[in-house]
Order: C-alpha cells, then sequence, then structure tokens
C-alpha cells in the first residue's frame, strides 16, 4: 500500500486517521465513549468468547449499560482507543465501589451508588445520586436491557422562564472533580492508546440529557417533547442557556486543559442527535443561528489552545449540517448512520472525506449485526472499510452501541473481517 | 362571527391559545362541529404534513401544530359524539413491550386525530396482552405499533402473534413504525402497512379505513 504511514503506538494510528493520512491499518474504537461502547451482556459473552479470564464486567455506562472493554478485550479486538470518563456518570454517582448486581440473570458489577429498587410492574427504577429517597430518574422495564429517562417535569410559568433553571447540571468543576479528571488523563495518556475523553458540560440540548437524570430535584424544561417544541417557540429561552452553558464549558476546558495539556486526543463535544431516519429535527438555517455559534465558540478555544479533535455524534440523516458542522471546527462526526436518507457512504467519503473524520460508520446495528447472518455483516464491514479507509479519516466502529442480543458470532464476523481487510 | 381563516392558521402555525379561543367562539355560535373538523381542522392537519413531508416543518413544528389542534377538538370532541358523526377510522395506538419512547408515538396519534381518526392511545411499554385487549374491547380498524429502539423491534412480532393467538388478526390493521422498522421487516413480521413518517401514517391509514377516498 502506497503513503502509509509507519506507527509503533494504537495511539500513533488513531493520529495518523484523525490527520488523514493512512495508517497502517484502519484504527478502531469499542468501548471509548458512551455512543462507541458494547451492552455489558456482550462484552461478557465476548470474554468468553476469547477464552478471557471469567470475571463480572463492570457497567461503565449506567444509562446504556454498556460494558468496560479491558485491556485483554481490547487485544482481542483490535481497539486502538482507551476512555477517559468525567467524574460522575449520567445518574450523577461516582465509576467507584464496584459491587455486583443481576442483569436479567447476568452477574455484573456496579458502581456502589448504583442503587434501584423494583417497580410493582417489575420494572427497575434507578435513583439520582443513589438516593432513594428522591423520585427516581430512570427505569428498565423488565426483562430488558437498559434504562431509559423518568421525565421529571415541575410546573413552569411559559411566560416567566428563568434560563438559570436549565443550567443547574452545569457547574464550575470543584478541585475535586479535576483531580479526578487529571488522574484519569494520565493514567489513560501514558499508555499505548488513543484517549477519548468525555468530560460531559458541552452537549447543547442533547435530549438524552435535557431530563437531567443526575438531578434530584430538576428544574426548568426537562420534558422531552416540551424542549422540542422550546427549540421553535422560545428560542430566546434556549439562546440564554446555551450560551451561559458555553461560557462555563470553556471555563472548564480551560481548568482541564490547564491540569492535564495535550494528555487527551480525542474531545466527546456534544451528543445532541440531529437527524432522524429519513430527514432532521430542524433545518439547516435553525441549526446555524440556534448550536453553530456555541459549537464554533467551544471549537475555537479547543483548537487555538489545544491538539484535541472534536467529536460530534449526530445520528440519523445528519450530512445536510456536515457543512455546518466543519465551519463550526467539528473534526471528527459518528456514528455516520450509512441506512439513513442522504448517507450513502461513496458519497460522505468524496464529498467529506478530506474534512471530516469518520468515526463509526462500520456496520449498520439496527438490522445488520444484531438480525444479519455472519457472513452479512462480513460483507458490510469490508465494503465499508473499502470506501471509508483510503487516505486516514476513518476510525471503525459500529453505527452506535453493540446492543444486547447482538449474536457474539456476528460480533466475531466484523473483528474478523476489520482482521482480514487490514492482513 | 367565528373566523375560520384564523382558525386554520392557528393550527398551522402552532397557536393553541388562538386556536382554542376561536373554537370555543365558533360552539357559542353553533357551528357544526363536524363541518368545523372536515372543513378546517383535517385541512390544516393536511397542510401540517405536506410542510413536513417538503420538510420546512419538522418535529417542533409538528407538536405545536398538534397541540394547537388537540386544543381545538378537546373542545369539538363531546359536540360530535352527541351528534353521532362518525370518525374516519378508529385507532388503537402504542409503543410495544420494553420501548418507553413516546415522541414518534404521539406524533402519529396526533396526526391521525387531525385526519379525522377516533384515536386510543395505550402509552408506551404496551405488553402484548394489553394490544390484544384492547382490540377485543374497542374493535378498531387499525392498530399502530411504535418502537424506536432496535432491541424491541421484535416486540411488534410478538404482539402481531398474541393477536393470531387470540383469533383477532383477521379483524384489524396492522400498521408498523419507528426508527429500527423497514418496510422489509413490517412484511416480515406479518403487518399489513407500514409509513416512515407520521405524515405517511395517515396516508396509509386513509388507504385502510377508505381506500376509495385514500389521498
Amino acid at each position: 500500500m502506497a503513503n502509509v504511514s509507519a506507527v509503533n503506538t494504537s495511539r500513533q494510528r488513531v493520529l495518523e486517521s484523525l490527520h488523514h493520512r493512512q495508517p497502517d491499518r484502519v484504527p478502531i474504537d469499542f468501548g471509548g465513549s458512551a455512543t462507541t461502547g458494547i451492552h455489558v451482556s456482550c462484552v461478557a459473552k465476548l470474554r468468553d468468547h476469547f477464552g478471557l479470564v471469567k470475571h463480572p464486567v463492570k457497567v461503565i455506562e449506567p444509562f446504556q449499560m454498556l460494558g468496560e472493554v479491558e485491556d485483554d478485550l481490547k487485544l482481542a479486538l483490535g481497539v486502538d482507543v482507551t476512555p477517559v470518563l468525567g467524574p460522575r456518570t449520567m445518574f450523577g454517582f461516582a465509576n467507584e465501589n464496584w459491587k455486583p448486581w443481576s442483569l436479567n440473570g447476568l452477574e455484573v458489577l456496579v458502581p456502589g451508588n448504583f442503587n434501584v429498587t423494583v417497580a410493582e410492574n417489575g420494572d427497575t427504577l434507578i435513583y439520582p445520586e443513589g438516593d432513594l429517597t428522591a423520585l427516581p430518574s430512570g427505569r428498565m422495564p423488565k426483562g430488558f436491557h437498559f434504562f431509559d429517562a423518568i421525565i421529571r417535569q415541575n410546573h413552569f410559568d411559559p411566560d416567566h422562564l428563568d434560563s438559570s433553571d436549565n443550567l443547574q447540571e452545569f457547574e464550575l468543576l470543584s478541585q475535586a472533580d479535576l483531580d479526578d479528571i487529571a488522574a484519569k488523563a494520565r493514567a489513560a495518556g501514558t499508555g499505548e492508546y488513543a484517549t477519548f475523553a468525555s468530560f460531559g458540560g458541552t452537549a447543547l440540548g442533547d435530549i438524552a440529557l435535557v431530563p437531567a437524570i443526575s438531578l434530584k430535584d430538576p428544574r426548568g424544561i426537562r420534558d422531552v417533547a416540551e424542549w422540542y417544541v422550546s427549540t421553535r417557540s422560545r428560542r430566546n429561552y434556549i439562546h440564554q442557556v446555551f450560551s451561559r452553558q458555553v461560557e462555563i464549558a470553556i471555563e472548564n476546558l480551560q481548568r482541564i486543559y490547564q491540569r492535564i495539556g495535550n494528555s487527551i486526543d480525542v474531545l466527546f463535544l456534544c451528543g445532541t442527535d440531529f437527524g432522524t431516519q429519513t430527514s432532521s429535527f430542524c433545518s439547516v438555517p435553525t441549526f446555524r443561528e440556534l448550536w453553530l455559534p456555541y459549537y464554533k465558540q467551544m471549537c475555537d478555544w479547543i483548537h487555538s489552545h489545544t491538539s484535541w479533535k472534536v467529536f460530534k455524534h449526530s445520528c440519523g440523516s445528519s450530512e445536510r449540517f456536515y457543512e455546518s458542522f466543519i465551519e463550526a471546527g467539528i473534526d471528527i462526526v459518528n456514528p455516520v448512520q450509512c441506512s439513513a436518507t442522504g448517507m450513502d457512504p461513496e458519497y460522505l467519503k468524496s464529498k467529506y472525506g478530506e474534512r471530516l473524520v469518520f468515526w463509526g460508520g462500520g456496520v449498520d446495528t439496527q438490522q445488520v449485526l444484531p438480525f444479519g447472518t455472519p457472513q452479512e455483516v462480513r460483507e458490510q464491514v469490508l465494503r465499508r472499510c473499502r470506501v471509508f479507509s483510503p487516505g486516514g479519516g476513518f476510525v471503525f466502529n459500529t453505527i452506535h452501541n453493540i446492543q444486547a442480543g447482538t449474536p457474539v458470532e456476528n460480533i466475531v464476523a466484523m473483528v474478523d473481517a476489520l482482521r482480514s481487510f487490514s492482513a | 362571527m367565528a373566523n375560520l381563516k384564523k382558525l386554520y392558521d392557528a393550527v398551522l402555525n402552532g397557536d393553541a391559545k388562538t386556536a382554542v379561543a376561536v373554537t370555543q367562539e365558533a360552539i357559542a355560535e353553533k357551528l357544526d362541529p363536524a363541518v368545523l373538523i372536515s372543513d378546517t381542522m383535517i385541512p390544516a392537519m393536511a397542510e401540517v404534513g405536506r410542510l413536513y413531508e417538503c420538510e420546512e416543518y419538522f418535529v417542533p413544528e409538528l407538536l405545536l401544530a398538534a397541540r394547537a389542534m388537540k386544543g381545538s377538538l378537546t373542545l369539538l370532541r363531546p359536540l360530535l359524539a352527541a351528534s353521532g358523526t362518525k370518525p374516519t377510522g378508529k385507532v388503537v395506538i402504542g409503543t410495544v413491550k420494553g420501548d418507553l419512547h413516546d415522541i414518534g408515538k404521539n406524533l402519529v396519534a396526533s396526526m391521525l386525530e387531525g385526519g379525522g381518526f377516533e384515536v386510543t392511545d395505550l402509552g408506551a411499554d404496551v405488553s402484548p396482552d394489553k394490544f390484544v385487549s384492547s382490540v377485543r374491547e374497542l374493535k378498531p380498524d387499525l392498530l399502530c405499533l411504535s418502537a424506536l429502539l432496535t432491541v424491541t423491534a421484535p416486540s411488534m412480532r410478538t404482539t402481531i402473534e398474541a393477536l393470531k393467538q387470540a383469533g383477532l388478526r383477521e379483524s384489524v390493521k396492522v400498521m408498523v413504525g419507528g426508527a429500527p422498522v423497514t418496510p422489509e421487516f413490517a412484511r416480515e413480521i406479518g403487518a399489513d402497512g407500514y409509513s416512515e413518517n407520521a405524515s405517511q401514517a395517515v396516508v396509509t391509514a386513509r388507504q385502510f379505513c377508505h381506500p376509495d377516498k385514500a389521498a
């Protein structure tokens, strides 16, 4: 292969690709973030498949129940990326003091403050900060695999909204939080993996975060439909929220950077989904008015002070926003949902391949990976690698997290296909 | 005199306050609620659907229009019932077992209501048994099943199987939709119809209930 860069570590491999240079093989992420992970039950199955030490897997992201991809599994899967997580999970408690828990009969490890009760109908309810005296903020239907937010919408007066209510969860990081982040970044940054940081606080109206499941008593607009409506009918209010949120975010990024410098390679900026399966949640002009200036402010600060690359997740038919993402300073797009309207891989690569890194797009997780045959998985993986990998600008990941119930033989077919493509 | 153009515009622009105010005026003036719905509300929601199809409207605009329409329909429905007016069709709708997502389902329900259908919304995380008992009890023309999650789409199949087991499958048309649902999947699980968005759902539902009048 011509012009292949010499690399010695996974980190160099990822960095080559992020700089749109051809690495020695396709770099791979499984488990680097909350949108590029693997359900804990699949992590357990993979560990069994590869004959790795048998022990309960840690749930490092309790909302979607994503499992930890430890170094031995990273090696088996060919993973090049390691996560640097923020001080607290989405439910507001830290990933510490691990304890056993049974997920539909599978023994896993959960954080000490992962405190749940079982509702009358058998659903599992989880509590913000693990406080069982608060109202539950998440619900896992009986027999299913992850939580969804419980909407706790307090009464609000639409004529007297106070933007500070929707800024409750955005605060300056404490010294203890900065120490925690610094320790994690230092530990990850000295290894051979590319480091993928998710500090939180930079997501603008991510609908998964709007209900504020980490808070015991969320104020402001917390109902999902009400938030969507507000992006149309209360734009001044949303501007006020985003404007102040970004001020806080940049101050936090400054303080984080002072502590960790360039020991992280990629920053998860925002998971707000702008695409639907066939259309989008707003028009491009609305995006440019309501989101772009704030993304740009954060990206400008990051690019003028750090070497971090900026990662933006947006499911669905998101191509229409890519020019604006580029203008805002976003470097990496995920999950590159090729099955959505307008997301043809060849088109995306030819139009944006030199300006955006595709972190995802590897295989469809709505149909092919969970319900297809191993051969169908293999064919799609090889096809996507052929399209996305030339010239770098590609980090292989499934299109969003690997879902519970995905056959392990399909995941293994994906890994084998990746290996054979790179051989 | 109630300004029906103002009502049409209020629904189109998602202005619930105005929609309710004009509807109250119309009721006070004893306008026929069935005519108000057929000549103003249904055309307004059809236009909302058209604007969504051509991507001038998006989810927020659909939600706003639906609220305005519901504000008006809440006032008109009791009058309709009293006058014995027949709906376009009867629909039971819900998000399938294991899935707590309801925005897409709510939009479909609203658009169907806006299209003149009588809609019973069973909510989210609805068990196959609940769907079956509702079909048995309410005898709808259509059963609409929604799912957002890949892992819950198979619950649609389970629900259709449960209808068969209960001997009710032939009594109702089943429509499915949601992010992980494709026309192929709909066919494979034995659904009668599929629609990729809320606006199309109305067109498909009309085809089932009134094939002669379908748009």
